[in-house]
């Protein structure tokens, strides 16, 4: 085990993708890609702190092994997190699903332990190339546009990464990926960068997009690294930058409303995911030590509780065939189990006390209150009854309660039901018994989450929010399911702009068309004017050729005599 | 407790009148018997008996009241004034939540599309694909 050391936590993924290979199809290849990650995260789990894996490549010393506090606590949640998501896709049997689920993983981790912006680059673009196959898997015509747009976005974040490196190469002369400073072009560049993986405002559709459109298992393993990938490069590169509170705030606020009309319920759960990630930058922007920490320990929480609500939607749907709002419903009495999970998801991502949400989110707030942000403070809370809103209740409720869809499926299979169970667990494990998770945070934790006056505020906050749903559903006023989707801001670049060139195109080719028109009309009509002139009919033709040819000797001499008479007089 | 109650608010058939609800009853009772559901399930169907919904809301409505109370009986900490009015986190929460299904609702006027708006680029109008799913009902069918 001593040579495990030794080799870079990304490389053992990337090692264990031909070995894959190798093994029979069936429970073999299942079996790999449950201890993979479990050896991968028994090494991180034993790393000793600091820099290893330098290489040099063309002059520069790349840091493949940067371990601190930071990357440690995301290495070993990434680790985690492709244990649980491989245990639910146990029942794939799909090479190249798992192929990409090894090399995503991979990637991500890779990238986390990057001391450098060139090794970031790569594996940033490699988790981009790997997860784009867990959308195309689902095979069909719109999963392949759909995998298509992700893959433009998730590549130009990656060349937007590059030429910023390049650029604070110039700057600086180093390529070492430490905090920035925002102000030259390289550092916006960078942020540019990382803003699109972390889904920025205006720059986060690829998340409603994409995660809906993969496969069932694909979207678990897909939400679980790329925006969490972003958290950590932003924690790692701009924490404190002032912008990150307001970006964050905005994050939270606007995805609220539109997760709330929402009908498919994985695009519900993708756009609570922006909302989630905005709690987070704040928590980066803001900066001290404590709000850090809760971005951290968010960024752990969440990828935890979100991957157990889309574990659930996505048993619903393995046994249904659909995860629209619309078409499900009363689903509780023949998937309990499911349902249970489903409602610890549900409690954690509300922050609820006694689950992850609560000791996680709760540092982030207080600090935004403790640095004197009120209006952030308060847009926090209300993103805070926003989340109940449309992860906390409306993903339960319209899953397995609501109206009866008179869908009776069979519970979900045994190793769904594991996969969810330690996501379940571990979130009401981190809610009660929150030291372990913040003795893995990059600061000492100075913070108490179960106080009187804190335990009864949230409970308020989450009981009058519910009551208000029962007020607003026995009065008729809830907006109720219906099919069809959502215009968000992609309707520019799928809709509007293809639109707009389409016109431009037309009009262009038109334009063309009858430029064209004229153009040949008048070589033409010269043709036939020449033709008229000097053609079997024409006037030059009469006297052709002797006559023309006595013409032009005339001429000819007539100039060479006026030329002989200027040169010699 | 709280959580769980309110997911069943929507059965608005608190039955009219006595008659009803002894129908109501009967029928669940039938429907009960002819479907096999698994231990835990018939334990939840608790939820959908008529009359249940409205308990499980009145309950959530003392559970607020006590909640509400409660503020008076410890010494409140907070970085902002606002925090120490009783009943502040109720209010904004019961106030915001009521905000924001309203706002949802009205952004849905003017950004629903069907399903097929997006064409053949998108899989909204697509099934999931069927080898893909394990689609098989509780009683095996």
């Amino acid at each position: 085990m001593m040579a495990l050391d030794l080799i870079p936590t990304a490389f053992v993924f990337f090692a264990a993708a031909p070995i894959l290979l190798l093994l029979p199809h069936g429970k073999a290849r299942a079996t790999w890609l449950l201890v993979l990650p479990a050896l991968a995260g028994w090494q991180v789990w034993s790393l000793a702190p600091g820099a290893a894996g330098q290489v040099q490549f063309f002059g520069f010393t790349l840091e493949l092994m940067r371990v601190d506090k930071l990357s440690r606590v995301f290495g070993l949640i990434f680790c985690l997190a492709a244990f649980i998501g491989n245990l639910y896709a146990w029942h794939v049997r799909d090479t190249v699903q798992q192929i990409a689920a090894l090399l995503y993983a991979g990637a991500a981790i890779g990238a986390v332990f990057a001391g450098d912006l060139l090794t970031l680059f790569f594996y940033w673009e490699g988790t981009a190339i790997a997860s784009v196959f867990l959308v195309w898997a689902r095979r069909t015509e719109g999963a392949y546009y759909t995998g298509m747009r992700y893959l433009t976005i998730q590549i130009g974040s990656g060349v937007a990464l590059l030429v910023g490196a390049v650029l604070f190469y110039r700057e600086t002369g180093t390529i070492a990926f430490d905090r920035m400073t925002l102000g030259s072009p390289g550092t916006w560049l960078i942020f540019l960068s990382f803003g699109v993986k972390c889904a920025f405002p205006l720059l986060h559709n690829w998340v409603q997009d994409t995660y809906p459109a993969a496969t069932i298992t694909g979207t678990v393993i897909l939400q679980s690294f790329t925006t969490k990938l972003a958290i950590y490069a932003l924690a790692r590169g701009f924490a404190g930058t002032e912008i990150l509170i307001y970006i964050g705030a905005v994050m939270t606020l606007f995805p609220i409303f539109f997760a709330e009309i929402e009908n498919d319920l994985r695009r519900v759960l993708a756009y609570s995911t922006n909302n989630q990630l905005g709690f987070m930058v704040v928590g980066i922007g803001v900066g001290t030590d404590m709000a850090l920490n809760g971005a951290v320990s968010h960024a752990v929480a969440h990828v935890l509780f979100k991957g157990l609500l889309f574990m659930t939607v996505g048993a619903a749907m393995f046994r249904t065939g659909t995860s629209k709002a619309s078409e499900l419903g009363g689903l509780y009495r023949t998937m309990p189990l499911t349902t249970v999970l489903c409602l610890v998801g549900a409690a954690a991502i509300s922050a609820f006390p006694l689950f992850s949400g609560f000791v996680t989110k709760s540092l982030i707030i207080d600090q935004t209150a403790a640095q004197h942000y009120p209006i952030i403070w308060a847009a926090l809370v209300f993103a805070s009854a926003g989340v109940l809103s449309h992860s906390g209740i409306k993903i339960p409720f319209f899953t397995f309660f609501a109206h009866d869809s008179g869908k009776r499926p069979k519970e979900a299979p045994a190793h769904m039901l594991l996969a969810m169970g330690l996501a379940a667990f571990l979130s009401i494990f981190i809610g009660v018994y929150p030291d372990p998770l913040y003795a893995l945070l990059p600061y000492a934790v100075d913070f108490v989450p179960y106080t009187t006056s804190h335990v009864v505020g949230q409970l308020q906050l989450l009981c009058f929010a519910l009551l208000a749903f029962g007020v607003l559903m026995r009065n008729g006023i809830h907006p109720p399911e219906i099919r069809g989707i959502d215009l968000d801001f992609d309707w520019t670049y799928r809709r509007f702009l293809p639109d707009v060139i389409a016109v431009v195109a037309m009009q262009t080719s038109r334009l063309w068309a009858r430029w064209e028109q004229f153009g040949i009309g008048t070589i033409s009509r010269m043709i036939s004017g020449l033709y008229r002139s000097t053609g079997p009919e024409g006037r030059f033709a009469q006297t052709w050729p002797t006559g023309v040819m006595v013409l032009w000797i005339a001429i000819l001499l007539g100039v060479t005599l006026i030329l002989n008479f200027a040169s010699h007089g | 407790m709280a959580r769980k109650t309110s997911k069943r608010t929507s059965g608005k058939a608190a039955g009219k009148s006595a008659l009803d609800k002894t129908k109501n009853k009967a029928a669940h009772r039938r429907v009960q018997r002819n479907e096999k559901l698994p231990a835990l399930g018939r334990m939840m169907s608790w939820v959908d008996k008529p009359g249940n919904a409205g308990k499980i809301f009145w309950a959530l409505a003392v559970v607020c009241g006590m909640l509400f109370v409660a503020d008076f009986l410890y010494e409140k900490h907070g970085h902002f004034d606002v925090e120490h009015f009783p009943g502040f986190y109720g209010i904004y929460g019961f106030v915001m939540f009521t905000i924001i299904i309203l706002a949802a609702k009205t952004l849905r006027i003017f950004v629903l599309r069907p399903e097929d708006y997006y064409g053949n680029k998108a899989v909204d109008r697509e099934e999931y694909p069927a080898d893909q799913l394990g689609k098989v009902t509780h009683d095996g069918t």
